[in-house]
Formats: structure tokens, C-alpha cells, sequence
């Protein structure tokens, strides 16, 4: 048997029916304009109807959790970044809370202050990618160009604090490397006051768009109930009406000082995605005008040991990471190196909505929906 | 429906608000390219790209001490460093010291691990070539330091 | 044979009015190398203006400001192997380019680019043009089946579609135009496109203003059904990149390829001359009427050349402004030369017997030109309507809006 005929026959599995003339198999990917890097969605339609979708992932793993186990706690740091390379920040923060907490350590307050400008930052820039490439599925070409630009803004302000506008590795076990610079309060106020007016016109660009509400209201509806069922998280939970984000739920890095508000939606749809993402990105540029005037005086590293020896047990720890629940969970056996490393990554988690948010829509429809998903191939293959 | 909202609807107000924010963009000051090589970029003092061994620049002597701390930190344990003893200054001497760049990705943790500011990634971020063995860099490559392509003015 | 190519020189109707088939074949070339010479500068156009829409420079490393950009990609694509796919169904694949580019270009034989700046005046001219660019749709359904892969069979139906259900309002909205060329002494109208054209300087009026807003609504419904007509942004379903990866040509490289393209954009042209003929005048200047006389005529014949010579101020004083270096000694020469052409084109155009021919080209030129920057704006703007939208828009907004457009011109016209 064939490979391709192996996965047909998984497609009429979930249906119970099988292949007739009526119906067409397609494959949608790995190599596609709009599979978000080498995601294949096998599809079974009817004319354009989706009868019903298959994902094969698994084209860019890395065997990231294997490769844990064989570094030492330090030495793993820089992996995590290529999970989610849209926003490694937010990875590099999720592994280092893990690694603090399992060895008991308390990054001090000036180290948290920095992390949250830095993650925020990167949710800004990880929503800029959401956004252009979400629209660009969705046919407009252009405020692709528009949101890397501002991203750029952001990966420059990464670049002079860290060294690296990717792949940051800014962070470390026990707080922060990197002092900031000179001039960074000024920088991220300037991007503060950059960044907003260029938010607002996107939404002139495709809140009251017709096409835009056209293509997006009621298109991969996903209702409250069946997120928490599905186990989704981030903006697409939050869209549904579920008011859970997990820096207000269980607040990590200092997030209880500052003051914000959680977005939520009504219908669960994809144009709810999108306005909820939107006003995540003004709220966040508000933790940042916090962060940046409150930010304290003081060291940025606690004091931990040269080898890291943690001692025998295991930790989860989560956190709220641009596209969702973003968990760690590490055992450890007493060595210098973790016996085990698993990644509760939200972009395979949401992935599994798919075939939920897409069954009797059209094949156009496929393309909004991965694209409001908003997922990140390193992550869901890992 | 009321009026004003009906009206919006057949006037395409929505759809013209878009034309109209695109339209501005086309002003050549908004445009964001830059012609790499002619105009680079603007590299951050901080920047982590190719390694570098400094030397003292009294004596010409390399601030290595052969401690080894760079090959334990890298995670692809791509750094090699070799050393002897000197019979009779009783120190360890450093005799060579190659990385595999092509397999580095810049994490800083060799930077990071180094005593004595031995160790250092520059900004030096043009290094492709078309040979897989020139990505292997011994220590006379480092020691030269950064060598960005001059481009004829 | 010289007899009849001179005798021609000061007709004042059609080569094909005058039956000299000598200057019509001349014509056919002519407009055929004009067309696919207008395609490469909308190639590169395009590409700039898209790329200034989207803060980018565009092109700008072949040529000066990247202006030899479309001949290195015409270049690339015909040295490019020809493969056709081991399934396809051979004759059919290899007819497809050349149906839809005959059908594009045959509807240029009716369309006047003057008076006497057409291959012929036929009296069912607007018939004509619809009917034979309605055939492009056999070629790019042909272009789908024969393909045999699943993208561009789903490309190809979404055209045949779109095409078929959006012919129906622009039908309807092309009747209007010809209702109101009816409106004169005789009461008889014209199908004929210089008929039209004329109707309208008869009148006084372009039919977009005639009867407002009715002309202007007709003409917003004719100006939406081209779009979809030629698939483009915001309707460019059959190809749609993000969801069909190139729609009906998926399979389709290197020359084949290119002579979609090359139908498609010639397609752009015809549509948008129609739509010149038809609602903004065709070939005549602004206020030909209202501003009548031989000084005005002189005054607007001036402005071919004095277009032209702002161009080449304009390139060089871009000259002036290329980077100093060594490396563009070769760009800024290339870029002089391109100015100092258009310069000389601009003083050609300043000669008495050129400029009384060139001019009501130049307008007609003009008025196709803003069209084809409306296509590019549309396309750097907006986002893709779904397929069952756009049959929403076609049948349910579109189709009733014409009809109604259509009754009232009528009721207004007979009351008038």
C-alpha cells in the first residue's frame, strides 16, 4: 500500500464512507503557499465542500525533547528558541521559570521587569506575523509588509539587548544575562508610541472591510465548550468566550503587578480571533508603558550554582505564550542533566481543531482557519 | 438598518478607507528597503555572530588560558581546544583552537563561559563560502578577527 | 499595391471601412507589438507600483530602477524547459495558451484607438468584443481539465463560473450604454465602438454623466464585472495563490506560462478600452465640445509631447540623483539613454503631421492607463472574496442592480 493511499483511507475513516466519484482527495501541502511551513492537510472534499481533513505533521521534528536529555539545563536553553522561532522569547522564558522552580530559585524583581518587556514585545511581534500572514491566506498581499515592519522595530530593540533578533536565547536560569542598554527604556517607549497608530490602521484596513468580514464571520466557529474540550488555548479560547489567560489565572514573572485586561470574544469565530488578537497587541503595548516606567533598580540574576544539580523530582510550569498554554513539564533524576523533557506546545494543541472548525466549509475556508490558528510548524513538530 | 450605516454600506466607505491607506504608503519616504550591499545594515554592539580570539594587544600574546570552560559550555560541542604543558613555565599553553561554525548557532555560551575575555562573537555576520571545510575556523582565522567582505565604493 | 498604400494615407475612416487590406494588415501588427509591448511596461509597472503600495522599492538591480526587469524575465521564460505533465492530456494542454491569447486578441481588430485608429468599424462591435472575449473561458477551462491534477481542475471551474455569472451583468450594463446612444434626432442607436464614441460627442456628454447617477452606477457595475471578468484582486479566484497555489496554469511553465500571462494582462487592456469606449469617451480629449476650436485643439495636442518630456525630466533628474559609486556607471548611462529617448520621443511628438495622429491615442491611452492603476491598487488592498461570496455579489447585488439601471434609463430616456 501506498503511502498516499494509507492516509486516503484514514480520511473515510472518519466518516465511515468511502471513495467515490463524487468526492476528491486533495493534498494541501507540505509544499503550499499558505500551510504556514510544511504542514500536510489532506483533504476529502465534495466540489469545494469539506467533507471532512486529515494533518500530517511531523516534517520538521527535530526530536527536540530527546535531544534534553543529552545537554546539561543551561546547555538546553538555546533549543527551546527553535520550537516556536516566531516567538522564542516567550519559549525561553516558559524552560527558565521551569528550571527555577524545580531548583527553587526566584529571578530577582529588575530580571522579571525586563522579562516582561521582553515578552511582550515578542507576543507585538509574534501577532505582526499572525496578522500578514493571516491576511495574505486571506488575499491581501499587503499588510504583510506593513506588520514586519513594526516587527522590525521590535527585533532591532532585541537585537542591541541581546545580540540576536531570532533565536534570542535572552534569557537564563536564575534571571537575566544581559543588562539592558542604554537607551532601551527609550527605545521600547518610542515603539510604544510607534506601534498604535499603525494597529489602528490596520483596523482601517480590515475591521469594516466587507470582504474582510465576509471571508472571517462565521468561518471556523469553535464554541466554548468545544475549545475546553479540544484543550485549545490562547486567543482562540479567548475568542469563544472564555475568559482564561493565564497571566491573570496563575500569575508568573511579576504579571499581578501590572494592570490589564483580558479580551474576549462572543461568537468563536474567526473574525472574533482577529479582533481579540488586535487587542491583545494594544494591551500588551500597555503592560509594556507599565513595565518600562516601574521597571526597579537592582540585580538581574540570583544566585545560582555554576553546575546545576536540581534536585530528584518534577515540575510543570506554563505560561502564557503568544498562540496559547505554552507548559514545561521536566523531571528530574538528580544529575546535571534532565532525565526527562516534555513541551506542552499550544500550536499542536490548537492543530487538533482543524478538521472540528473546518468540516462543510470550503477549501478558502481551510486556508483562514490554519491561518487563524496560528500555527508554527517548529512547534507543533517539535 | 438606519441611514447612515445604509449609505456607508453603498458608498463603499470601507472598502475606500482601505484604498485610502494604501494610497498614502506609496509616498517614497515610507519605503523600508535596503539595498544590501550597497546601504548595510546598522549592527548591534551586542551582536552575536562569528567568534573571535582576542589577543593582548601589548604583547600580540593570546588571552587564552587553554581552561577548556568554552568546548564544556557549547551544547554542539563544536569547540576543540588543545593544550600542553609548558615544562618550564609550568602553564598550560594554548596549540590550537578550531570551531565548527557551520553547525554554531550563536547562543553566546562559549562568550558567556570565558574567564578572560579570550573568547568573543563579533559582529562579523557575512560568512558564506562555498566550501562546507572553511566553516571549520582554527585559531590563526579567530585570532585575525572580524573580515567583512569589502565591497569596492 | 503602392497605389492602394497610398491612397489610404488621408482617408479619414478605418482601414477596414476603406477596404485596404494592405494597412489593415499593418494595423494588426502594429497593435499586436503595441499590446505586447504595453504588457511589459505593465509588467513592470505593476510590479513597481505594488511594491511602492507595499513600502518596498521593487526591481532594482536589472537595469536602472530595474526597468530591463519584464525582457530578463521574457528571456528566462522562453529558455525555460517546457514540461508537460506525463498525464496530461497533450492536445488540449497545448491548445489552451493559444485559445485564450486568440480570443483576447481578437477583440482588438473592433477596438478604436481613434477614428481612424482601428483595424475595422464593425456595426456589431460591442457584440463582437463580448462574445469573442467570452471564448477566453474555453481556454482556461481547457488549460484545467487538461492539466489532470486537482488544483487547477478546481481553478478552472471557479473561472467558468465566475466568468459565465458576471458576463450577465456586464451584459446588462453594456445595453444601458447602447440604450443611451440611441438618444438623437433619428432615435436609432449603434453597437458600432466608434459609433458609441461618437454618440457620446454628439451628446455632449460621456455616458458616465449621463443621466446621473444612473451612467455612474453602470459604469461602477461595468468597472466590478471587469475585474471579475479578467480575475483579478479582489476576484482572483481561478488563481488564487493563498488557497489553488496558481489556479488553472499550476502546471503550466516557462513559455506556455507566459502566454497566459501574457492574455491575461492583454485581456486587462481590452476590458478597460471597452470600458474607455464605452463611458469615458474613447479616444476624444476632455471637454471637446465645451472647449472647441482649433486653439484648443492645438493646446491639448500639445500634451503627448509635453507628457512625454516630463518623463525624461523626470529620468534625469532621477540621473542626477543615482548613488556615485563606480559600480552604477553603467545604470546611470543606461538611465540617461532611456531619458534622452523619451525626450526625443516627446520632440517627435511636437511635429505637426505626428501630433494631429498620436494625440487622440495618447487620450485614449490615458484613460486605459488610470484603469490599469485601479487594477493594481484593488489587488494591493484588498482581500480575496470566497467563491460562494463572489456568486452572491455576481447574481444578488450585481445582477439586480443592472437590470434596475437598465429600466430606469429606459423610462428616463423615453420621458426625456
Amino acid at each position: 500500500m501506498s503511502n498516499s493511499s494509507f492516509y486516503e483511507t484514514d480520511v473515510q475513516r472518519q466518516d465511515g464512507t468511502f471513495l467515490d466519484a463524487n468526492e476528491l482527495v486533495l493534498n494541501m501541502g507540505p509544499q503550499h503557499p499558505s500551510t504556514h511551513g510544511v504542514l500536510r492537510v489532506v483533504l476529502k472534499l465534495d466540489g469545494e465542500k469539506v467533507l471532512g481533513l486529515d494533518c500530517v505533521i511531523g516534517y520538521l521534528h527535530r526530536g527536540v525533547e530527546k535531544i534534553a536529555e543529552h545537554r546539561t539545563y543551561a546547555q538546553f536553553a538555546p533549543y527551546v528558541d527553535r520550537m516556536d522561532y516566531v516567538a522564542a522569547v516567550s519559549n525561553g522564558l516558559g524552560y527558565c521559570l521551569a528550571v527555577e522552580k524545580l531548583i527553587g530559585v526566584q529571578a530577582p524583581p529588575r530580571a522579571e521587569y525586563i522579562r516582561v518587556i521582553i515578552t511582550e514585545l515578542q507576543r507585538i511581534a509574534s501577532h505582526d506575523v499572525w496578522l500578514g500572514t493571516h491576511v495574505l491566506d486571506v488575499g491581501a498581499i499587503t499588510p504583510l509588509f506593513y506588520t514586519f515592519r513594526d516587527r522590525e522595530e521590535i527585533l532591532k530593540i532585541f537585537e542591541k539587548y541581546c545580540g540576536a533578533r531570532l533565536t534570542t536565547h535572552a534569557f537564563r536560569i536564575g534571571g537575566c544575562q544581559y543588562e539592558t542598554y542604554e537607551g532601551f527604556e527609550k527605545d521600547v517607549k518610542k515603539f510604544c508610541d510607534f506601534v498604535e497608530p499603525k494597529i489602528d490602521e490596520y483596523e482601517e484596513l480590515l475591521t469594516g472591510n466587507r470582504i474582510w468580514i465576509d471571508r472571517t464571520k462565521n468561518v471556523g466557529v469553535l464554541k466554548g465548550k468545544d475549545c475546553i474540550e479540544l484543550g485549545v488555548t490562547g486567543p482562540v479560547l479567548r475568542a469563544a468566550g472564555v475568559k482564561w489567560d493565564l497571566r491573570k489565572a496563575q500569575p508568573y514573572s511579576g504579571y499581578e503587578k501590572f494592570d490589564f485586561e483580558i479580551p474576549v470574544g462572543t461568537n468563536g469565530d474567526t473574525y472574533d480571533r482577529y479582533l481579540v488578537r488586535i487587542a491583545e497587541m494594544r494591551q500588551s503595548v500597555k503592560i509594556l508603558r507599565q513595565a518600562i516606567e516601574g521597571i526597579p533598580e537592582g540585580p538581574i540574576m540570583a544566585k545560582v550554582p555554576k553546575v546545576l544539580k536540581p534536585p530528584v523530582g518534577e515540575v510543570y510550569v506554563s505560561i502564557e505564550a503568544p498562540k496559547g498554554e505554552l507548559g514545561y513539564f521536566i523531571v528530574s533524576d538528580g544529575s546535571t542533566r534532565p532525565y526527562r523533557v516534555r513541551v506542552r506546545p499550544p500550536s499542536f494543541v490548537n492543530l487538533q481543531a482543524l478538521d472540528k472548525m473546518c468540516r462543510g466549509a470550503l477549501v478558502a475556508d481551510v486556508v483562514a482557519v490554519i491561518g487563524t490558528l496560528d500555527i508554527v510548524l517548529g512547534e507543533v513538530d517539535r | 438598518m438606519s441611514l447612515a450605516p445604509l449609505l456607508r454600506k453603498v458608498l463603499l466607505v470601507d472598502l475606500l478607507k482601505g484604498l485610502s491607506v494604501t494610497f498614502k504608503y506609496q509616498h517614497p519616504k515610507e519605503i523600508q528597503t535596503e539595498q544590501y550591499p550597497m546601504q548595510r545594515p546598522e549592527i548591534a554592539e551586542r551582536y552575536r555572530g562569528l567568534p573571535r580570539l582576542n589577543v593582548n594587544p601589548d604583547n600580540a600574546q593570546t588571552l587564552c588560558i587553554a581552561c577548556d570552560l568554552c568546548a564544556i559550555a557549547c551544547p554542539e560541542h563544536l569547540i576543540v581546544v588543545k593544550s600542553e604543558r609548558n615544562p618550564t613555565t609550568k602553564r598550560k599553553e594554548l596549540i590550537s583552537w578550531t570551531v565548527d561554525v557551520s553547525r554554531c548557532m550563536f547562543c553566546g555560551l562559549c562568550e558567556e563561559a570565558c574567564s578572560t575575555d579570550a573568547l568573543e562573537l563579533s559582529q562579523d555576520y557575512e560568512f558564506a563560502t562555498y566550501d562546507r571545510n572553511h566553516f571549520i575556523l582554527d585559531r590563526e582565522t579567530l585570532e585575525k578577527g572580524t573580515q567583512p567582505t569589502v565591497y569596492e565604493k | 499595391m503602392l497605389q492602394s498604400f497610398l491612397s489610404y494615407m488621408n482617408s479619414t475612416v478605418t482601414p477596414g471601412e476603406a477596404g485596404n487590406y494592405i494597412w489593415a494588415t499593418i494595423y494588426i501588427l502594429v497593435i499586436f507589438a503595441m499590446i505586447s509591448l504595453c504588457v511589459i511596461i505593465m509588467n513592470w509597472g505593476e510590479r513597481k507600483a505594488l511594491a511602492h503600495f507595499q513600502i518596498r522599492l521593487g526591481p532594482m538591480r536589472v537595469g536602472p530602477h530595474g526597468l530591463l526587469q519584464p525582457f530578463a524575465d521574457a528571456i528566462k521564460l522562453m529558455t525555460k524547459e517546457d514540461i508537460m505533465p506525463a498525464q496530461a492530456d497533450k492536445l488540449a494542454y497545448w491548445m489552451a495558451p493559444y485559445v485564450v491569447l486568440v480570443a483576447v486578441f481578437t477583440t482588438y481588430t473592433v477596438i478604436p484607438f481613434g477614428r481612424t485608429h482601428a483595424v475595422t468599424d464593425m456595426n456589431i462591435g460591442i457584440m463582437f468584443i463580448l462574445g469573442v472575449a467570452s471564448l477566453e473561458v474555453l481556454g482556461i477551462v481547457l488549460a484545467g481539465w487538461a492539466s489532470n491534477s486537482h488544483y487547477p481542475l478546481l481553478g478552472s471551474l471557479r473561472s467558468s463560473a465566475q466568468m459565465v455569472s458576471y458576463e450577465v451583468a456586464m451584459g446588462l450594463t453594456v445595453i444601458s450604454a447602447i440604450m443611451m446612444t440611441s438618444l438623437n434626432e433619428t432615435g436609432v442607436g449603434t453597437l458600432s465602438m466608434i459609433g458609441i464614441v461618437l454618440a457620446q460627442y454628439e451628446q455632449g456628454a460621456w455616458f458616465i454623466f449621463k443621466f446621473f447617477p444612473l451612467g455612474l452606477i453602470a459604469f461602477a457595475i461595468f468597472a466590478i464585472a471587469m475585474v471579475a471578468e479578467t480575475n483579478r484582486a479582489p476576484f482572483d479566484l481561478p488563481e488564487a495563490e493563498s488557497e489553488l497555489v496558481a489556479g488553472f496554469h499550476t502546471e503550466y511553465s516557462g513559455f506556455r506560462w507566459s502566454l497566459f500571462m501574457l492574455g491575461e494582462y492583454a485581456a486587462m487592456i481590452a476590458v478597460s478600452s471597452v470600458a474607455t469606449t464605452l463611458w469615458l469617451g474613447g479616444w476624444m480629449r476632455p471637454f471637446p465640445n465645451w472647449l472647441a476650436g482649433p486653439t484648443w485643439d492645438f493646446i491639448f495636442s500639445l500634451f503627448p509631447a509635453i507628457t512625454f518630456l516630463i518623463l525624461a525630466g523626470l529620468t534625469f533628474y532621477n540621473v542626477a540623483r543615482m548613488p556615485k559609486h563606480p559600480a552604477f556607471k553603467i545604470q546611470t548611462a543606461g538611465l540617461a539613454v532611456f531619458g534622452a529617448l523619451l525626450g526625443f520621443i516627446g520632440l517627435v511628438f511636437l511635429i505637426p503631421a505626428v501630433r494631429v495622429r498620436i494625440f487622440d491615442i495618447y487620450w485614449f491611452m490615458i484613460k486605459v492607463a488610470i484603469f490599469m492603476y485601479l487594477y493594481i491598487w484593488y489587488r494591493a488592498t484588498w482581500p480575496r472574496y470566497r467563491f460562494d461570496q463572489l456568486m452572491k455579489v455576481g447574481w444578488k447585488v450585481l445582477l439586480p442592480t443592472a437590470l434596475g439601471v437598465l429600466i430606469l434609463t429606459a423610462v428616463v430616456g423615453v420621458l426625456r
